[in-house]
């Protein structure tokens, strides 16, 4: 008990410490990736990454993403995210437009997701929920029928940092349906690693893998697509 | 207290692992103990390679397919005799499909294949009764036991009537909800040649379905984004007229422009509005309707 009651004073004294602590950068910057990528379907292939990070205030930040791949299967996205700090860590709205578009195969999907979720040092989770509409490509303008619409699938992602947030370096780990340039189905599990140096100031250099299997909920998992990232930002 | 917290987890895991005590392989969700997609094919090629592909000769110009899914026969299998027992008394029905998870679960095999000998078959007509394997037919190390059974899962089928033409049935095993570049380039192969066969009709027929559009994403997973844009693109460059699937247990059909595809509600015992569907095959467009099962 008495333990217990030492801990619960620790913790309330170090509150006041860690709502202070910054959450990702508050600076803006640019990011540049490239990287192996490969899956069942369309073999091995080289993806492109661009990004913009903008903090606009201390409520409110933006991102945009852009991806080519050699595959010719590119998405580019954006995501809106309100924050307030909480006594300990902080709390968000997740809000994305995603388009994938899935040249070499007809396709192009646009995917909007909304989620709340919940940051602090060392663990970041979220939860919310996004619609697909699906359109062929050549589209007909003047038949709506063939847009597939998937209304409702269930968005999540839980992430475990190594390092507090301030930390030069750092690394996580994290269990996602999505990635900034895809949702997936809720049955579809993405595995992801992430680590990034601050060499200084300014640069910083990234490098992230993903793994994602097949038929989970099949009960008969398999390996369907991997890819190493690695790239630097410039923060302004 | 913690102690009997701690070993009631180990005794959960242990059930959860042991195929004697539970019909949900957990721990396949993160590494599948079955054959993986081309073990799978090697056996079905193997088998296609000495026995041929399937044909089977139609008594008229139209004919019916009935075609049912997850019956997931285990204790009981009203429904699935309920369904032999119509295909068979069809004469016009020279081909029935059943598209996958025949069973619940692993120790059923037997006990689900026994109505095909016992309710009688019509020697008037064929009688071909053709499947592809599900997810629940795979783990637990079960595709040795389908094989035994049902001997493939990636071939296709034709239809001859009496005039000379021919219907086309695809048969694809997604059945860990993947088709894998082999049997892809199998496919792509089999719906080149078919390019210049004169199909009337190309069916694809496969366990795991393509989108779910109503709100509840069901509680079954598809295959990767990217493997299913690449598929339908496939299928309609091929002109194939219909995709038939289960695994989702709740019909829809989806308008995918020259392609229709359709979800076939689940026959298993339990379900709450059981169905299967009836194809009229003729020289118009596919023409299809549900049977409910009170």
């Amino acid at each position: 008990m008495k333990k217990l009651s030492t801990l619960i004073l620790l913790l309330a004294a170090m509150l006041p410490a860690m709502a202070q602590v910054q959450y990702g950068t508050n600076q803006y910057a640019v990011r540049m990736n490239i990287g192996y990528l490969h899956n069942i379907t369309y073999g091995s292939h080289a993806g492109f990454d661009f990004g913009a990070f903008m903090p606009i205030n201390e409520h409110f930040e933006m991102q945009a993403d852009l991806r080519f791949t050699t595959a010719n299967a590119h998405a580019f996205g954006v995501q809106l995210r309100p924050k307030f700090a909480v006594p300990v860590g902080e709390m968000f709205i997740d809000a994305r437009l995603l388009a994938g578009l899935y040249e070499k195969d007809g396709f192009n999907d646009l995917v909007q997701a909304i989620g709340v979720g919940y940051r602090m040092d060392y663990v970041s989770v979220q939860l919310g929920m996004s619609t697909r509409l699906v359109i062929p490509y050549p589209y007909d303008w003047h038949d709506g029928s063939n847009i597939i619409v998937e209304p409702f699938n269930l968005c999540y992602r839980v992430e475990a940092f190594v390092r507090p947030q301030t930390s030069p370096w750092n690394i996580s780990f994290c269990i996602s349906n999505m990635t900034d340039y895809q949702i997936e189905r809720l049955w579809q599990l993405i595995f992801m690693a992430n680590g990034r140096y601050n060499i200084d100031e300014h640069w910083q250099v990234n490098l992230s893998a993903l793994c994602k299997p097949t038929g989970m909920f099949h009960l008969n998992a398999k390996y369907y697509a991997a890819e190493v990232r690695a790239g630097f930002a410039y923060n302004f | 207290m913690k102690k009997t917290i701690i070993l009631s987890a180990i005794v959960a895991l242990l059930c959860g692992c042991n195929p004697e005590t539970t019909n949900l392989d957990i721990v396949g969700m993160f590494s599948g103990s079955s054959a993986g997609i081309d073990e799978r094919i090697d056996d079905s090629f193997r088998y296609n390679d000495e026995h041929g592909m399937p044909v089977i000769n139609a008594t008229a110009e139209e004919y019916k397919v009935y075609v049912c899914t997850d019956t997931h026969v285990d204790f009981t299998r009203k429904n699935w005799e309920r369904f032999i027992h119509d295909y068979r008394a069809d004469l016009a029905c020279p081909l029935a499909l059943h598209l996958g998870d025949l069973i619940n679960a692993q120790r059923h095999w037997d006990y689900m294949k026994r109505p095909l000998d016992s309710i009688p078959a019509n020697p008037l007509k064929s009688d071909t009764l053709l499947a592809v394997a599900g997810n629940h037919d795979l783990y637990f190390k079960q595709w040795p036991e389908y094989l035994r059974l049902w001997k493939t899962s990636t071939y296709y089928a034709i239809v001859r009537t009496p005039a000379g033409k021919q219907d086309l049935y695809i048969f694809l095993d997604t059945g860990e909800g993947i088709l894998g570049q082999r049997q892809t380039e199998w496919l792509k192969q089999t719906l080149g040649w078919a390019d210049n066969q004169g199909f009337r009709h190309i069916v694809v027929c496969t366990h795991t379905h393509l989108f779910k559009r109503d709100t509840s994403q069901g509680h079954t997973s598809n295959m990767p984004l990217e493997e299913t844009y690449a598929l339908i693109h496939l299928l309609k460059q091929h002109k194939v007229e219909m995709f038939w699937c289960g695994h989702d247990h709740s019909r829809e059909i989806t308008n995918l422009g020259t392609m229709t595809s359709i979800i076939i509600d689940a026959l298993e015992d339990p379900e709450k509005h059981p169905a299967y569907l009836i194809a009229t095959m003729d020289d118009d467009p596919i023409a299809y309707r549900f049977v409910d099962i009170k």
